[in-house]
C-alpha cells in the first residue's frame, strides 16, 4: 500500500513530483513505486476486462495488461530518451523513464478509476461490440490523460536547459508513435475481452488490425453491418 | 490707502484665472489628443507647479503575466497536505478486486456466472469451422468461404462436431455464402465390396471407382461399419443415377 502513495504525489502534488525528478530526488524509489502501483492497477483492470468471457481470459487478461504497457514502454522509451539528448537534454535514463512511467501510472489509475463503470455495463448488457469499443474509449481517455501528464512534465524538466522547445515538439510527436505501438501492441496481445462466440485463447492469430477492427465494431453498433 | 480690493482689481484677477483656466484646459486636451492617436510615450512629467489631472485615458503599464511551469522564473507551488488518497485507491482496488472475483463464481448448475449470466449475443465470427444451419435440416461447415453442407449425422460425428457449435441463422443469412462441395462420408463392410455415400437418412452405392474418382473422393474417406449396420440404412439413388442395384444387394 505504501507504493500507492506515489499516485497522490503524482495527482495532487505534480509540480513537486516533476521537480523532484527533474532535481534527481530519490529517482530509484520512485521508479519502484510507480512500477508497482501501474502493475497492480493493469493487473486489476486486466481481470475485470476478461471476466465478460471466461475465468480463464480474466487471468490471462490481468497477466497481459501490465505487460502491453511496460512493453509499449520499453519499446518507445529509447526514442523518447535518446531525441531529449539530440535536443539538448541532461537527463539521464531512470529519470527519463521516471517521467513515462508517470504517464503510465496516471493511465493505470484512470483505468480503474473507470473500472466500476465498466462492470456495471459488463453485468447489464451482453453487447460484446459495445462492451469492446467502451473500453476503447476508456482507454483512449486514460492514455490521453497520462501522456498530457508526461508532456507537462518534460515541460517542467525541460525549463532553462537548451533546446526546450524543440524537445516539446519531439514529445507531441513521441506521443503519436506511442499511440500507433500501444494500439499494435494490443493487438498482438488480443484478447483482452474475448468474442463470446470463441473459445478461450492465450494469443489469437495475427490478421487484420486494430483500426480496422475497431471500425468494424463501430459499424455494427450503428447497424450498418454485422461483424463476421 | 484702503486694503479694501477694488472693483476694477478684482476684473483684473478674474481675467488671470481666466487665462490659466483656458490653458489648463487646451493643454489637457492636447494631451489626451496625443495619447490616443500616436500612442507615443507618456510625456515627461511636468513640474510640480504645472501639474494637472492625469489623463484617465493614460495607457496603463501591462499587468505581469504569472510565470508559468516551464518558464525560467517558474516556482512550484506548496505542496498540498496528504489527503489518504492511497488509502481510497488501495480500498477501491481491493473492492474492484472482490467484485470480479464474485461475478466469476458460478451460481447456476451449468457452472455460469454473473459476468456471463445475460443472453449472450453470441456475435458471429465467421472463420473457417463456423457451423451453421437454417430452417431445415441441413448444416453446413465454412470452409475458405464456402459453405459445405455436411451431407448426414454420420459425416457430422466422423467430423467431430459439437451441436452446442451450431449457428441457428436466417435463410437469407445462408444464401448470401457461396456453395462448397458437400462434405460427405463413405461406409463399407468388410465383406462387401460395394462403397456406398451417406446422404441424408439414405445411402447411395457408388458404381465403380472411375465414379469414385470423378466425384472427388479420396480413399480415407471411407469408414469401415457394421455390415449390420450399413444394411439398415435405405438404399438411395445409386451414383449415377443409372447405376441400377449394386450386385448382390438386399
Amino acid at each position: 500500500m505504501k507504493a500507492l502513495t506515489v499516485i497522490e504525489s503524482i495527482l495532487r502534488n505534480r509540480y513537486q513530483h516533476f521537480v523532484a525528478i527533474r532535481d534527481g530526488e530519490d529517482v530509484p524509489a520512485k521508479l519502484r513505486a510507480m512500477l508497482l502501483s501501474s502493475i497492480v492497477l493493469a493487473v486489476i483492470y486486466g481481470a475485470v476486462l476478461g471476466s465478460s468471457h471466461s475465468v480463464l481470459q480474466a487471468l490471462s487478461s490481468a497477466v497481459k495488461l501490465p505487460i502491453l504497457f511496460l512493453a509499449t514502454l520499453a519499446i518507445c522509451s529509447p526514442t523518447l530518451y535518446f531525441f531529449q539528448i539530440l535536443f539538448g537534454s541532461r537527463q539521464t535514463i531512470g529519470q527519463s523513464f521516471a517521467l513515462m512511467l508517470t504517464a503510465v501510472t496516471v493511465t493505470a489509475v484512470l483505468l480503474v478509476a473507470f473500472a466500476p463503470v465498466v462492470l456495471f455495463f459488463l453485468l447489464t448488457t451482453a453487447d460484446y461490440q459495445l462492451f469492446k469499443l467502451l473500453n476503447v474509449a476508456v482507454f483512449a481517455i486514460a492514455g490521453f490523460r497520462g501522456v498530457a501528464f508526461l508532456s507537462e512534465g518534460i515541460k517542467i524538466v525541460a525549463a532553462n536547459e537548451q533546446g526546450a522547445k524543440a524537445r516539446r515538439t519531439v514529445v507531441r510527436a513521441w506521443v503519436l508513435l506511442y499511440g500507433l505501438v500501444g494500439s499494435q501492441m494490443a493487438w498482438a496481445l488480443r484478447p483482452f475481452v474475448g468474442a463470446p462466440s470463441l473459445p478461450f485463447e492465450l494469443f489469437r492469430n495475427l490478421g487484420g488490425s486494430f483500426y480496422a477492427n475497431v471500425f468494424a465494431s463501430l459499424g455494427e453498433i450503428l447497424g450498418f453491418w454485422t461483424v463476421h | 490707502m484702503s486694503d479694501q480690493p477694488t472693483p476694477r482689481n478684482s476684473r483684473n484677477v478674474d481675467e488671470v484665472l481666466d487665462l490659466l483656466l483656458d490653458a489648463l484646459l487646451e493643454r489637457n486636451a492636447q494631451r489626451r489628443r496625443q495619447a490616443a492617436a500616436a500612442k507615443k510615450p507618456a510625456p515627461a512629467p511636468e513640474p510640480k507647479t504645472e501639474t494637472a489631472p492625469e489623463p484617465e485615458s493614460e495607457p496603463e503599464p501591462a499587468a505581469a503575466r504569472e510565470p508559468q511551469p516551464g518558464d525560467n522564473n517558474w516556482t512550484p507551488p506548496p505542496p498540498v497536505p496528504s489527503m489518504g488518497l492511497h488509502r481510497l485507491i488501495w480500498r477501491m482496488l481491493l473492492a474492484v478486486a472482490l467484485v470480479t472475483i464474485v461475478i466469476n463464481i458460478p451460481v447456476t448448475r451449468y457452472g455460469v456466472s454473473l459476468a456471463r449470466i445475460l443472453p449472450d449475443k453470441q456475435q458471429l465470427v465467421v472463420r473457417d469451422g463456423l457451423l451453421l444451419k437454417g430452417s431445415g435440416p441441413e448444416v453446413y461447415r465454412l470452409e475458405e468461404n464456402k459453405l459445405r453442407w455436411v451431407s448426414s449425422l454420420d459425416a457430422f460425428y466422423h467430423l467431430g462436431l459439437q451441436w452446442d457449435d451450431v449457428h441457428q441463422v436466417d435463410d437469407a443469412y445462408i444464401d448470401t455464402f457461396e456453395r462448397g462441395e458437400p462434405i460427405h462420408v463413405l461406409l463399407k463392410c468388410r465383406t462387401s465390396p460395394h462403397i456406398y455415400r451417406l446422404e441424408g437418412d439414405q445411402k447411395r452405392w457408388i458404381k465403380d471407382i472411375a465414379t469414385f474418382r470423378v466425384e472427388g473422393h479420396q480413399w480415407d474417406e471411407v469408414r469401415f461399419v457394421e455390415c449390420g449396420y450399413l444394411d439398415s440404412i435405405p438404399l438411395g439413388t445409386p451414383i449415377p443415377a443409372d447405376a441400377g442395384l449394386p450386385p448382390n444387394s438386399n
